[in-house]
């Protein structure tokens, strides 16, 4: 008891001089609309805790992090490798980031369809829009910090882009740089914005933030019909709030912490079983075996660019984000009155379903690089031995020509391989022997032609090792018309009628097609030829 | 007393992170390293052999490396060879840096070390001296080696689906190798080796040299043409 009584003391002589009692019961005790004490309303806060989280790991990562070109990926590595818990905590961090881009773009579609963006509460909204903005900051100059090949050429995307600014875009590289190219002074102006600029500015504007929401009340739960007017809606949200009210602490708050203890929890489980990001290869331009890809929240960046037009590129990429953050900044002021409820609001409800599905195919083609092939495929992709089993011994040799080309470097089978041309598990069934011939040789459909880099045996028995990727039931496509044409050839008359067509009876087997090179189908094995140079010869010709 | 479950799942993590937290799921397992410092046999062997030998050294399209008749068969010289520079005649390309490729000497060597730790095995050819790896450039008659290929061959080769004499494939395969997946069998898809073809009577050298010379003579001079009669 006594004790209690010396702490009381102690806190009565700092209260009397800071006086924080006041403010923080008022807030903490403040009314607040019933209904808002809703799971809708945790997101928020939920994004708050996480900046903390990232402020924590942040601070302990600083300690061993070295921000110089020649040393910060192998202070990560040892971070990963050589410290406790080290790998954890860069887990954590990482997981964090890509939880608060997330949470951070939930919480701001809430505020959008909820509208609570309107009188009076505009400028908390174009803060919030900073505050996305600076998020997104946080996580591109993070990503660049790991200093691996992602990094450098995530760096070098993000430089040829801003070098596209008119009249300035050069100097304008040389700020994001600190010089012409990526080196030592860049990883530096990175350090500082990641650990300094940014997270000051991150911290000072969430304040703000939350200061606003505190000053002005949470904005109530929109009821359709219920539209705001800047005579009348302060006086009736007091009303709201003083009439049908709650205190904020603890009706409201506890689930903002449930939430937010939910969301640290997936954060630490997310971190122990993905672990943390990278580093990949170190940042070297000469290794050509990499496939550089930026953090999920930049992948639809990463795909609108390989898909636009490159006449479209940069008036796109100029003119796009200044008009997405204008747009975005400008909308509590053009409308700032009017309906809140989304239920009256059918055009900002298809904007967010448009903008979600949109992000969401661009990030989900941006996951797999169908435009880029895997240069190590031809090497280290397998068949499946039952596969090769089943194989003759020339679609087994056709099989190696389809790998020691390279032809897997562009196109899947089983699900591994390239992705710059289609899968090809079926491709029997869509094409027909001279067609699957024609395409080797020939190319088309952006396939480059290989008739000049194949032999003939070697097209033969690739063709032939195609021939055999379909579906246990299904048979390999044949051109009809060859049954006519072989007929025709046989008897040496006119073509029969169409409706006296013979079965398909060869079993799904190409062969009507197949002319040459085929086995000989009695058991007698052919003699042999007489040696020549050519037929002896240890080297066959290719 | 009862215990919250949030309470239990995070006491559950942290007692988990702190025992044993390198055996997480997401602990990093390898530090990046230039693909030249790579010397991990199985990285280089999955990076380099595996589309072609299997994941295993097995079940693949070309020849099965886990075989140990075949490690016991190859000498360390001619796999160097064979890795760095190619194989003539097949589509076995050069792995070697100074051939085009990527490797480096020490790299080749350490995948040649990994197949005989992992894959070769002592006395693999259960006493028996097996013919020589090597296919003479003379000495091997067709006559007797189609009369061979009757006698040990044909029994499984009969069919058009298991053919061995089509002008296409014997195109693509030497006659080395021919001679050496005769001689160390191809146990994956379950050809046996030369003492097994006829059960009781393993291949001579001669009769070897023979049937790949037979082979060798069923070689045409323009193969692989698809539609012959409209050259």
């Amino acid at each position: 008891m006594r004790r209690l009584k010396d702490l009381k003391k102690v806190y009565d002589w700092v209260e009397m001089r800071v006086g924080f009692e006041k403010p923080v019961k008022e807030a903490a005790l403040h009314p607040v609309p019933k209904n808002t004490a809703s799971w809708w309303y945790v997101f928020g806060s939920a994004a708050f805790t996480l900046l903390m989280l990232q402020v924590f790991t942040g601070i302990l990562l600083a300690l061993v992090y070295v921000p110089s070109a020649g040393q910060a990926w192998q202070s990560l590595n040892f971070l990963n490798h050589n410290l406790t818990l080290g790998w954890y905590i860069r887990a954590v961090h990482g997981w964090g980031s890509n939880f608060m881009v997330a949470v951070v773009l939930i919480h701001m579609c809430q505020v959008f369809l909820f509208g609570a963006y309107k009188y009076p509460r505009e400028l908390t909204w174009m803060v919030g829009v900073i505050l996305l903005l600076l998020t997104l900051g946080m996580a591109f100059t993070g990503q660049v910090l790991r200093f691996d090949q992602d990094a450098y050429w995530g760096l070098g995307i993000g430089a040829m882009i801003t070098s596209r600014v008119p009249i300035i875009g050069g100097q304008l590289v040389h700020l994001l740089l600190g010089g012409p190219i990526i080196g030592g002074a860049t990883l530096s102006r990175f350090f500082v914005m990641h650990v300094f600029i940014i997270p000051a500015l991150l911290l000072g504007l969430a304040g703000l933030h939350v200061w606003m929401v505190l000053k002005l009340g949470i904005n109530e739960w929109p009821m359709p019909g219920r539209a705001v007017r800047r005579e009348t809606y302060l006086e009736e949200y007091h009303k709201l709030t003083h009439e049908d009210g709650v205190p904020f602490v603890p009706v409201a708050l506890w689930k903002d912490i449930v939430f937010s203890s939910g969301v640290i929890l997936a954060v630490l489980v997310c971190a122990a079983i993905f672990g943390p990001q990278g580093p990949g290869g170190i940042a070297n331009p000469t290794y050509i075996h990499t496939e550089p890809k930026p953090d999920f929240f930049f992948l639809w960046i990463y795909t609108s660019l390989a898909f636009l037009p490159p006449w479209m590129e940069t008036p796109l990429l100029i003119i796009g984000p200044p008009i997405i953050i204008l747009a975005l900044l400008g909308l509590p002021l053009v409308a700032s009155e009017g309906e809140k409820s989304w239920h009256r609001r059918p055009v900002a409800l298809l904007t967010v379903m448009l903008l979600a599905v949109g992000w969401g195919a661009l990030t989900d083609l941006g996951t797999y690089t169908p435009w880029s092939p895997h240069m190590n495929a031809w090497s280290s992709d397998t068949l499946k031995p039952e596969q090769v089993k089943a194989l003759s011994p020339l679609e087994r040799q056709g099989a190696i020509v389809f790998q020691d080309k390279q032809c897997r470097n562009c196109h899947e089978i089983d699900g591994h391989g390239g992705m710059r041309g289609p899968a090809l598990d079926d491709v029997a069934t869509t094409m027909t022997y001279s067609q699957l011939i024609r395409q080797v040789l020939q190319g088309g459909g952006n396939m480059p032609a290989y008739g000049k880099n194949l032999s003939p045996p070697e097209v033969d028995a690739v063709v032939a090792f195609l021939e055999t990727l379909h579906k246990p039931g299904q048979k390999p496509a044949v051109n009809e018309s060859n049954q006519w044409v072989k007929q025709f050839e046989s008897k040496n008359t006119a073509p029969v009628p169409f409706q006296a067509a013979p079965p398909v009876g060869n079993g799904g087997n190409p062969a009507p097609e197949n002319a040459a090179g085929t086995a000989p189908t009695s058991g007698s094995p052919p003699a042999p030829k007489k040696p020549t140079s050519v037929a002896m010869s240890m080297a066959p010709a290719k | 007393m009862r215990i919250p479950p949030l309470v239990a799942v995070t006491c559950a993590l942290a007692v988990c992170m702190l025992t044993g937290c390198k055996s997480l799921p997401g602990y990093p397992k390898h530090e990046w390293q230039p693909p030249q410092d790579q010397m991990n046999f199985h990285a280089l062997y999955k990076q380099n052999c595996a589309a072609c030998h299997g994941e295993t050294g097995q079940g693949g399209m070309a020849i099965p490396l886990a075989n140990p008749e075949f490690q016991a068969l190859v000498d360390d010289q001619t796999l160097q060879q064979i890795i760095s520079g190619g194989m003539p005649g097949t589509m076995m390309t050069a792995f070697a840096e100074k051939d085009g490729g990527t490797l480096t000497d020490p790299q080749v060597n350490a995948i040649i070390a990994g197949m005989r730790k992992e894959w070769a095995k002592p006395n693999a050819f259960g006493g028996m001296t097996p013919p020589a790896y090597e296919q003479p450039a003379t000495g091997g008659d067709a006559e007797k080696g189609r009369q061979d290929y009757i006698t040990y061959c044909v029994s499984c080769h009969e069919g058009p689906h298991d053919s061995i004499t089509n002008s296409s494939f014997l195109a693509l395969i030497s006659n080395q190798a021919l001679r050496t997946i005769i001689i160390a069998g191809r146990p994956d898809l379950g050809q046996p080796d030369w003492r097994n073809d006829k059960p009781g009577h393993p291949l001579t050298d001669q009769e070897v040299t023979d049937i790949v010379t037979y082979l060798g003579s069923l070689r045409v001079a323009s193969p692989g043409q698809p539609y012959p009669s409209h050259p």
